[in-house]
């Protein structure tokens, strides 16, 4: 079946999304689920007062069917008590769409999930700025993302075939995908100054943000460095020469491999 | 139908009405209808009609008629290469060097001859989708009997240097097989300047009918038949000819023949005008696979974009309300939600490749078709972003 043969309410939800956006203030809480594979991310905002959602947002990136069900859901529970939208499951809410298409009833179906994400999270204290995403079935407790010392096991293999602890010639690195670690603000202004010579820079951090100053986070934002946040580089790979680099992303506990020419890592 | 953009020529072209004219003797009474194999009259006809289109496909390829095999299509020609050669020639070694950047035809066989005990290596390509004949060279042991490099990447548009890695493979006994289907009629291909040993070609990529392709066999390359039966194309390819098509993938060649300057000058016009007013007037937007210049890394025809923090499948669905036909590289419309190989081999992360969006111009595009792209996809692109919980990550303090 083609993923776009969505029903006609589906495409009306996507069309015209209800209760787009977010909440504030102290009754609030998030639900946050992503899927890696399919790489939808879906955020739910409660507003809560005597046990009932006072009010409800949405933000999420995603397919057509992901944005569909964030709309429904949204609509769907607004005023209800809280145990009764705990009970409002995936199914309710394809059924809602008038059904969606086999394949997106596994991957973006989330936000069932992201409901009762943003209730537990309610119920357990969870402030909105404290809420992780949560990986789509893996775990039901937001699990804090730690802050992991880099140690890649077979880095001196690659010394001088890509990896170098030292830049003194930005110029050599030109046209090559080059990965920085996060080793501070000397490392992030070198990967600004690399987009000066090479169309694709990264910064990868094991934290949510990198570990900058104040001055250098807001350059990093307004550069062309792309900031690879929670991924803890594993393992080097590459046939003579650095050509891929396994990576651990901490937030949804998975593993994949970055295509990349060259790493930096300053001493 | 209302009137669509269509940008996406890279997944199916219309057939040039010429082609459809050429291809109507073919099929009632009164015109060339006859089997090729039979010895009467009727038959002789439809032997000579093969053999003039064979000579016509042939000749705008820089190719020998007898070079020529006409398949039901490139994925067919694909199939036959990679496990007619490999099969043929496995007393020489088990091991075939293929790319990241392939087209799944490719990738699938590949798996294919994995199960059947041949050895098979994937060459890694550089940040523009570029495979570089160093590393494939590196790849190669005693025991490789087969290459397989795409012409141009289908999805991003990247030449790949065919000539510079046939020259390297030439006379080492290592045989080179190129899938064109994405370059045919938008790059200059010559199999009498290029030694390439086999060559997947479909008839849709210049404008004939889909259902048809060739592949070219370089003399004196030996390759075991896939489909068996009544021995037609010299016993490599049974089943009766379908003439109507063949005569259209000939006549679509003589077309491409003459018209193939002109017409890439004017999608290259389109294209570069495309990817000079998204970069310009869409905020975080970029240029996936090789720059514009020089002019030769990069298909004419091929502009594909990511947007920081919106997902590809909810820009077609929105594209399609506005009436633009385009394509996405994002897992979300494929059928494995499997985000595009090619693009993640580049380097992009999951996110980024999630976030592109192809368009593709060929020989009907209109001038005024880049003018109604831009005159939607910006208000698209904004409102998706309204939406994302991820673009706000990217909007300065």
């Amino acid at each position: 079946m083609k993923s776009t043969q969505y029903s006609e309410k589906t495409l009306e939800h996507f069309r015209n999304p209800r209760n787009v956006g977010t909440l504030e203030g102290p009754n609030v809480a998030v639900g946050r689920v992503g899927n890696p594979v399919c790489g939808d991310m879906m955020d739910i905002y409660i507003d809560v007062e005597d046990d009932r959602i006072k009010d409800i947002k949405f933000q999420t990136f995603g397919c057509g069917s992901a944005v569909a069900t964030s709309s429904m859901v949204t609509e769907l529970v607004v005023g209800m008590q809280l145990d009764e939208a705990l009970k409002v499951s995936r199914g309710d809410v394809a059924d809602a769409l008038d059904g969606l298409p086999p394949i997106k009833m596994h991957c973006s179906n989330l936000a069932a999930d992201a409901l009762h994400e943003a209730i537990r999270n309610w119920r357990a204290g969870v402030k909105p700025e404290d809420a992780t995403t949560t990986p789509v079935e893996k775990s039901c407790h937001p699990r804090p993302a730690e802050v992991v010392e880099v140690e890649i096991a077979n880095l001196d293999d690659y010394k001088g075939k890509g990896v170098s602890t030292r830049v003194d010639d930005l110029s050599v690195l030109a046209g090559q995908r080059v990965v920085v670690l996060d080793t501070g603000d000397r490392a992030a202004q070198l990967a600004i100054d690399l987009t000066d010579h090479t169309g694709r820079v990264v910064l990868m951090t094991t934290g949510k943000e990198p570990s900058v100053s104040s001055a250098v986070r807001s350059a990093l934002r307004l550069s062309d460095v792309k900031l690879l946040t929670e991924a803890q580089p594993l393992e080097l790979k590459g046939e003579g020469e650095l050509e891929r680099i396994r990576v651990h992303d901490l937030n949804e506990d998975e593993e994949y491999e970055l295509t990349a020419d060259a790493l930096v890592v300053l001493e | 139908m209302r009137d669509v953009v269509y940008a996406d020529y890279q997944s199916s072209k219309p057939v040039d009405p010429r082609v459809v004219e050429a291809m109507l003797p073919y099929f009632a009474a009164g015109g060339t209808y006859g089997n090729a194999a039979s010895l009467h009259a009727v038959g002789d006809d439809a032997t000579a009609a093969l053999e003039d289109a064979r000579a016509a496909v042939a000749h705008f390829f820089g190719a020998q008629p007898q070079e020529i095999l006409f398949t039901s299509g490139a994925t067919e020609a694909n199939n036959l290469a990679l496990i007619g050669y490999a099969q043929r020639n496995r007393r020489k070694g088990d091991h075939v060097v293929i790319t990241e950047a392939e087209h799944i035809s490719v990738l699938n066989i590949a798996k294919y001859l994995e199960k059947n005990g041949f050895k098979v290596t994937r060459t890694p390509i550089d940040l523009y989708g570029r495979v570089s004949p160093k590393k494939l060279r590196a790849r190669i042991t005693d025991e490789t009997i087969l290459v397989s490099v795409g012409w141009a990447s289908n999805e991003i548009g990247t030449v790949q240097p065919i000539a510079e890695i046939a020259e390297m493979l030439a006379g080492s006994g290592v045989a080179l097989h190129t899938d064109a289907v994405a370059a045919e009629g938008l790059v200059p291909i010559d199999m009498s300047a290029v030694p390439v040993s086999l060559m997947s070609l479909s008839a849709n990529d210049i404008y004939g009918p889909r259902g048809v392709g060739a592949l070219y066999v370089r003399k004196g390359v030996q390759v075991a038949p896939v489909l068996l039966g009544g021995g037609q194309e010299r016993g490599l390819r049974s089943g009766t000819e379908d003439l109507a098509s063949i005569a259209g993938m000939a006549a679509a060649a003589e077309i491409m023949a003459a018209e193939m300057p002109a017409d890439v000058a004017r999608i290259a016009a389109i294209r570069d005008r495309l990817v000079g007013r998204v970069l310009a007037e869409i905020p975080d937007s970029h240029l996936n696979g090789a720059p514009l210049d020089p002019p030769g890394g990069r298909l004419p025809s091929n502009a594909h974009f990511r947007f920081d923090g919106v997902e590809g499948e909810a820009m077609i669905l929105s594209l399609r309300d506005e009436g633009v036909a385009a394509a996405t590289g994002s897992a979300c419309s494929s059928k494995t939600l499997e985000p595009s190989h090619t693009l993640i081999s580049c380097g992009l992360l999951h996110e980024e490749a999630h976030g592109s969006l192809e368009f593709t111009f060929g020989r009907f595009s209109k001038d005024d078709d880049v003018d109604r792209i831009m005159a939607v996809l910006p208000g698209v692109i904004a409102r998706l972003r309204t939406l994302s919980p991820l673009y706000k990550v990217k909007t300065p303090a």
